[in-house]
């Protein structure tokens, strides 16, 4: 028996051993699985690159390690990952994406005072989810404002039909959408609201054909969005393509039927020559041997800020907990991000320039308008 | 115009849905196995397509040929492998049916790994739609899919009615304690329940390469497509499975006509729920609840 107990306590210490040395723990409820598990992959090729140098500099007492649970990009699923990763894990800090998994989480944070940081999700109102929940992304508004003065004014597409999800970002972006458009002197003439699990919309551009746009904007994201540029296409919608920074993905960049769609993005130097951008951006690049798009560098700079937070946290001799990790961040004037210093405005978001891109159809976008 | 479009896209959809039903329902019907992972076997014949034809370029036919063959193999392999030995252990229905769920996860989680979690499209010209009368645009894969379709469906028919393979498996739907009694094995008779099953989701699995893409996660609309067209056709009842996958498909498109289109797949199970209520047997078959 005392053999039996024995080997079991031998085996409890080496499975407790790796969470010793990895005493710094972030969360991320990533979708890792489903119609949006590309999404994840992209925010993850950050968060690992961020880690990966937070512990090669040794800047913090103790190791950096990230826990992803699979948020699906639904709300039940991503409110799940996050009970698990603050009663099990106890992180101090999780990383959400997708607005709507966003939304659901947010009372959690608020509840246990740990910290959600958003990098993906764009919907306005995640401006309003309480101090403990913070975004390191410019939200959709600033990029319908964006867009909306540019179709109507620069390109004269004045009729512009919307396709979008039914969820909190889809009807974000209609409100937002419908109002700039009438400050702007265009018209929504048609907006087509889509289940975040619907695949077939070769109906969908019966009815957008029937309105006669000038433009249609799409709202949606991961494969659906890609699926709906291709049926669109494919179906006789043959005016401009217009949409927010979802479309900066691998699968929707490389469709043919995309080339020629206009989407705005927040504006990213990646050849800044701070030594933080050009850091992140050379060891991306020989990593995935590609560009690291914006969310891969907002969800770097998220680890990032983490780390800027903790070590000051640890010189002062304060514990890390989502509580100080807030003081600590309104104290902070600005972080240094990679493309540009940041300042957070009081409603836990970042203000940054948006640019207009073109898809070129082959992988890439060409840059059409700076952002001011 | 619209009316009409919309119609024109109904049948097509209803012919795609209809052959994945008529798999799921045959594969039901005769064996009694809730083979929850024919999603899985369409989306690997949608991959395989989409590998054999965008990257090995084998053309058309070769192509569809080793979408049939790999989906072929595969429900009977999991047949023999999974569910045959589960039954062998007299293991129950429900067994079969967590057996077979957690068979359509390891298929979804091999494709991400082998072919990433993005959308795969296939691009051809048989998908753009051409604009046959003002405001009227048909892609000719529509026709395809329709002719297809009912390629399929007259072949079905002809097997069931005048080969003994067919009238067997028919008789294994119907009563499989006759089958024991006539001296056929029921076990060699499901392989064949799988595998016409299983190859007829080909023809949609490619069709929806060409037209909405393929992704790893996509087997579970599918799934649900089928498991409603089972019931509101009848279980055991190949037409009227085809019915309802058609009945389906002409709702789904129809329905945008009057409704927003986030309500359109609602549809489809607004149909299902006035089936169970009204006519549980659906349009042909038993009733799933005795």
């Amino acid at each position: 028996m005392k053999k039996v107990l024995g080997v079991l306590a031998l085996c409890q210490a080496l499975v407790a051993a790796p969470a010793l040395a990895q005493d710094i723990k972030l969360g991320a409820a990533f979708p890792m699985s489903g119609a949006n598990a590309e999404y994840g992959e992209i925010f993850s090729s950050g968060v690992n690159l961020g880690v990966e140098h937070v512990n090669a500099d040794k800047r913090l007492k103790g190791t950096m390690a990230v826990v992803y649970e699979d948020s699906q990009a639904l709300p039940t699923q991503g409110v799940i990952a996050a009970n698990k990763l603050i009663n099990v894990e106890e992180t101090p800090y999780i990383l959400s994406a997708f607005t709507g998994v966003s939304k659901a989480l947010a009372p959690l944070g608020q509840r246990n005072q740990v910290v959600m940081i958003n990098g993906g999700g764009v919907g306005p109102d995640l401006a309003q989810l309480g101090p403990y929940f913070w975004n390191v992304i410019p939200l959709a508004n600033l990029e319908v404002e964006t867009m909306v003065p540019f179709l109507v004014n620069e390109k004269g597409l004045k009729r512009v039909a919307l396709v979008y999800v039914d969820d909190p970002l889809g009807q974000a972006a209609r409100e937002v959408l419908d109002k700039e458009l009438k400050a702007a002197g265009g018209e929504l003439v048609g907006a087509f609201s889509i289940p975040a699990t619907a695949q077939q919309f070769s109906g969908v551009a019966a009815r957008v054909r029937d309105t006669r746009p000038d433009a249609v904007y799409i709202a949606s994201y991961g494969n659906q969005q890609v699926q709906l540029v291709k049926q669109l296409r494919d179906n006789g919608v043959s005016q401009p393509l217009a949409s927010y920074s979802a479309f900066s993905i691998p699968s929707l960049l490389n469709l043919p039927e995309a080339k020629g769609s206009y989407f705005t993005s927040q504006q990213i130097n990646l050849d800044s020559p701070d030594e933080r951008t050009k850091r992140m951006v050379a060891d991306y690049r020989q990593k995935f041997n590609k560009d690291p798009n914006m969310y891969a560098i907002n969800y770097y700079n998220a680890v990032l800020l983490y780390a800027d937070l903790v070590e000051a946290l640890q010189k002062e001799g304060k514990a890390i907990t989502g509580a100080n990790l807030l003081e600590q961040r309104q104290k902070t004037p600005t972080f240094d991000f990679v493309g540009s210093p940041v300042s957070f405005l009081e409603d836990g978001t970042v203000k940054s320039p948006v640019q207009i891109n073109e898809i070129a159809g082959d992988g890439s976008f060409t840059l059409l308008k700076a952002g001011k | 115009m619209l009316y009409l479009q919309l119609l024109v896209n109904g049948i097509q959809t209803g012919a795609m849905y209809a052959l994945i039903a008529a798999g799921f329902s045959l594969i039901f019907g005769m064996t009694r196995v809730f083979h929850a992972a024919h999603g899985a076997t369409f989306t690997i014949a949608g991959f395989v397509f989409y590998e054999c034809y965008q990257v090995f370029e084998l053309g058309l036919i070769l192509s569809v040929l080793g979408s049939a063959l790999a989906a072929g193999l595969f429900g009977m392999l999991l047949n023999r492998w999974v569910y045959v030995v589960i039954q062998r252990h007299e293991g129950s229905f429900f067994t079969v049916f967590a057996a077979s769920f957690g068979a359509a996860i390891v298929v979804e989680n091999l494709i991400a790994i082998f072919f990433g979690k993005g959308l795969m499209t296939v691009s051809t010209d048989w998908s753009r739609s051409v604009e046959m009368m003002p405001g009227l645009f048909v892609a000719p894969m529509s026709f395809v899919a329709v002719i297809v379709a009912i390629v399929c469906f007259a072949i079905l028919h002809w097997l069931f009615t005048h080969t003994s393979l067919g009238v067997a498996l028919r008789a294994l739907g119907e009563n499989p304690m006759l089958i024991d009694v006539f001296g056929l094995n029921q076990r060699e008779l499901g392989k064949y329940a799988f595998l016409i099953g299983s190859v007829l989701v080909v023809p949609a699995a490619v069709l929806t390469a060409t037209t909405t893409g393929l992704s790893a996660s996509m087997g579970h609309h599918i799934m649900m497509i089928s498991i409603a067209a089972t019931i509101v056709g009848g279980v055991g009842s190949l037409r009227g499975a085809a019915m309802a996958g058609m009945l389906f498909g002409l709702a789904e498109n129809l329905s945008l006509a009057f409704f927003e289109p986030q309500w359109s797949e609602a549809v489809t199970f607004v149909i299902l729920f006035l089936f169970i209520i009204f006519r549980p047997g659906g349009f042909y078959g038993r009733a799933i609840v005795s």
